[in-house]
């Protein structure tokens, strides 16, 4: 299944067409890697969307909350409970949908 | 004594067709981080100085109630200048200044704070325009802004090389500010509430006439006409189109001092004839 | 309970449901706090889909005149596919094109900033850039909601919770016993941006017409399915995934979705264009069975909060229960309002409501279907069954005599191990479901 006319965007493209209004003040999203680090799933780090989690080195999670789509889908399959903190970004703040 | 920002109701979000390079209305506006902090600015120099505040904007009706989330955070007075032009008519920053001024003047505004660059790719001298309608001193592009005394304000702005300059202007004063200088205050609940039917001073001023905003076309170089090539046959006439037998001097590659190296420069465009004409002047 | 309130009702969310329920209560008469986290309703809202209208023909006649739609779906296609092979049925509906119409593309944004619209000109009070971050209680009855605005408590008879698939006040509220992430699938994708004659040619619609073709057997490893629609100038080309196969995987959501859109059978459509904007939600896929508890002392539960979204393979829709459970919502809670009691048992017949109407009766009947959706016959032994069935039956093998379907379909199910029993049961299965 290749098709070579179709060029794939990189990944910062992708997330350029959105627009994400962010707060400089509050991260909305923490994550207490202590837990992460015997975590054999780290499911958050495949299945967000937006690829804010990350290994690092040292067998923690580097996250970033600015590009986030707000879905919910990084709680939602993390299976330690209260390693990540999810609320909603400060009201007028985070993703912005235009033609979604 | 009045504190006034004048903020500029922009698209936030233009779409530029990139083939053509015609900018549509992204269906978006707003006010930029800079304009923003320019609101926030007016605001805490008039709690500093006990101070009315108010906002200024020549806008269309369809900004009200962006404009009214100005008063939900404290601006005591929101004036709108009705510029009744028509859609894709722009007025120069001269004019658009001048308008403004007028009605900076009526309300009595001693400080006046402004974005010191608008979103939409404007000219960002309406600024230095309304300093100058106003008779007042400017203080541009401020990276921070400190109040010294009763209308005496302290700025810091860039200078090249990373260098910072203090600015020391007293009212009456107009100053731009960056969009990082402040953020914008959060409104109370109440008061986003409240300011729902908050009126608006709508002032019209009618009579004016703009341009047709700049449309903006993809380059294509000018055509320039050419005397049909001579010859016979067609490769003669390729030949005579292309140049390719023509003799020319060949390019050159020389290591020389700047001084010598801008000598040679200036002896090269005199022998292609030209720097004739300036030459010419300057023996004169 | 306090007798000071701010509002009588105060509906949490301005999607399709949340503007719904206000529009209601505004049209009752009763005073209504419409609150929205995002700068405009719509702003953090997308979907896989398609709105479908017929909820609206109550509510708003005449709703088609002034929607903000992109196209009208005339053509709706299922499409199963193997790794490079594909079985479509495609239905074409000309009187879908004409009021009163049927289903319609439309950006979230456009369309549920116009259903708000709607509300705040019935009289309810829009509140936008504001996150309801808590319920207010009195003895164990909410009261009203606090939100993150500086002095934000806000009081009122009844809060009406539409805050979307995450709905933190209906668990705050203790309505959501758990939430079981493989009761939940991710929606990815890309609004593709292409000329419109481009898109009318390769889809073979003409003016506003619209296509909609739903995909299974797309999404590799990972059990779910995968959408192409056509707006005016975009296609929105998607994916949506089970949530505890997509974390066991090592494959990221783009990535599965850059596979689909190389198939032979979804490359063509979608070459050439340029990716505007990209997005991602989760959808309460369970529905029925993951509901919550929909009425509390003072509060009321509706939209993909109340998880009523429906994605039940052949039927994928949301933004109409939505509309309809928030409709009945802000119904229930004037009444409620009108008796002076907002108490679990005053607001019971919201339950009772929707329980009559298509939103709790198609739910309940289709309460399995996404189980069955999600099962690995559905995802991976049916599309490769029926596209192999389909490649015996069309490749001419003369001169070898051709062979009989019957034995086509038993050599293929041999091969991919599907049993005549299992099979069977599982077409009784989803004769059940469906029937």
């Amino acid at each position: 299944m290749s098709s070579p006319s179709y060029p794939e965007i990189s990944f910062e493209t992708r997330m350029g067409a959105v627009e994400f209004r962010v707060d400089e003040d509050r991260a909305h999203i923490t994550v207490d890697d202590t837990k992460c680090r015997d975590c054999s799933t780290r499911g958050c780090i495949t299945a967000c969307p937006a690829n804010l989690f990350v290994p690092t080195a040292a067998g923690g999670i580097l996250f970033n909350y600015e590009q986030c789509f707000e879905c919910g889908t990084c709680y939602l399959v993390c299976n330690r409970e209260g390693a990540i903190t999810w609320t909603y970004p400060e009201g007028g703040h985070g993703v912005v949908f235009h033609r979604s | 004594m009045l504190v006034a920002a004048c903020v500029k109701y922009v698209d936030l979000r233009p779409q530029v067709d990139r083939l053509t390079g015609h900018v549509t209305d992204g269906g978006t506006s707003g006010w930029s981080a800079a304009d923003l902090a320019a609101v926030e600015t007016a605001l805490r120099l008039g709690e500093t100085w006990s101070a009315p505040v108010a906002v200024v904007s020549a806008a269309p009706e369809s900004a009200d109630a962006a404009l009214r989330e100005f008063r939900a955070v404290g601006v005591d007075r929101v004036v709108r200048v009705e510029l009744g032009l028509e859609a894709g008519v722009e007025l120069e920053s001269s004019d658009v200044a001048n308008v403004l001024s007028d009605t900076l003047r009526s309300l009595d505004a001693s400080v006046v704070c402004c974005g010191d660059y608008s979103a939409d790719r404007g000219s960002g001298s309406v600024p230095a325009y309304l300093a100058h309608g106003l008779g007042a001193a400017q203080a541009l592009g401020a990276v921070e802004v400190h109040t010294e005394g009763p209308g005496s304000l302290r700025l810091v702005r860039r200078l090249d090389g990373g260098r910072r300059e203090q600015l020391v202007v007293d009212a009456p004063c107009v100053i731009s500010v960056e969009g990082s200088v402040a953020e914008l205050r959060r409104a109370s609940l109440g008061a986003t509430l409240a300011a729902r039917d908050a009126p608006i001073d709508v002032v019209p001023v009618p009579g004016l006439h703009g341009h047709a905003s700049p449309v903006t076309r993809p380059w294509s170089p000018p055509a320039r006409v050419q005397p049909a090539p001579a010859g016979d046959a067609a490769l003669q006439r390729v030949v005579e189109l292309t140049g390719a037998l023509v003799e020319r001097t060949p390019p050159r590659t020389v290591e020389l001092s700047a001084d010598d190296a801008a000598e040679l420069i200036l002896d090269q465009l005199r022998a292609w004839g030209y720097l004739e004409s300036s030459a010419q002047e300057s023996s004169e | 309970m306090s007798s000071v309130t701010d509002f009588d009702a105060i509906v949490v969310g301005a999607g399709p449901a949340g503007a719904a329920a206000a529009l209601e209560l505004a049209r009752a008469g009763r005073s209504v706090c419409l609150l929205e986290r995002g700068p405009f309703p719509g702003s953090k809202n997308m979907y896989g889909g398609v709105v479908y209208g017929r909820i609206l023909d109550t509510l708003i006649p005449a709703w088609w005149e002034e929607a903000p739609v992109q196209r009208w779906v005339t053509r709706r296609s299922t499409m199963i596919m193997t790794g490079d092979q594909a079985v479509t049925v495609d239905f074409r509906n000309e009187a879908w094109g004409a009021a009163p119409y049927n289903g319609a593309t439309a950006y979230r944004p456009d369309f549920d900033a116009w259903l708000a619209a709607k509300a705040t000109d019935a009289g309810a009070v829009l509140v936008c850039s504001t996150t309801a971050t808590g319920l207010l209680r009195e003895g164990g009855r909410v009261v009203g909601v606090r939100t993150d605005r500086p002095d934000g408590d806000l009081r009122a008879s009844v809060v009406i919770a539409c805050d979307g698939v995450n709905s933190f006040l209906a668990k705050e509220a203790g309505m959501y016993p758990h939430t079981d992430p493989s009761n939940f699938t991710v929606g990815v994708k890309e609004t593709i941006g292409l000329p419109r004659e481009v898109i009318d040619e390769r889809f073979g619609v003409r003016g506003d017409h619209g296509v909609d073709i739903e995909i299974i057997g797309c999404t590799g490893d990972v059990p779910g399915g995968g959408f192409v629609y056509t707006n005016g100038e975009s296609l929105a080309v998607g994916l949506v995934l089970s949530l505890p196969q997509l974390a066991a995987g090592d494959t990221r959501p783009e990535e599965l979705l850059r596979r689909m859109k190389t198939h032979p059978a979804i490359a063509p459509l979608v070459e050439g264009g340029e990716v505007l904007e990209y997005s991602a939600h989760v959808i309460p896929e369970a529905g029925y069975e993951m509901m919550p508890e929909l009425v509390g002392d003072g509060i009321l539960v509706a939209g993909d909060a109340a998880a009523m979204c429906l994605a039940a393979g052949i039927w994928l829709e949301g933004v109409n229960f939505a509309i309809g459970s928030g409709a009945e919502a802000g119904r229930a809670a004037a009444r409620a309002i009108g008796r002076g009691d907002t108490s679990s048992a005053g607001l019971a017949d919201y339950r009772r409501r929707l329980e009559s109407t298509f939103v709790l009766a198609d739910h309940h009947r289709l309460r399995a279907a996404p189980h069955l959706v999600m099962s690995p016959l559905a995802q991976q032994q049916l599309p490769k069954l029926a596209c192999g069935v389909l490649e015996d039956l069309f490749t001419v093998t003369n001169p070898e005599p051709k062979p009989g379907l019957r034995r086509i379909v038993r050599r293929r199910m041999k091969r991919e191990g599907v049993s005549t029993r299992e099979a069977l049961k599982q077409g009784l299965r989803a004769l059940r479901t469906f029937g």
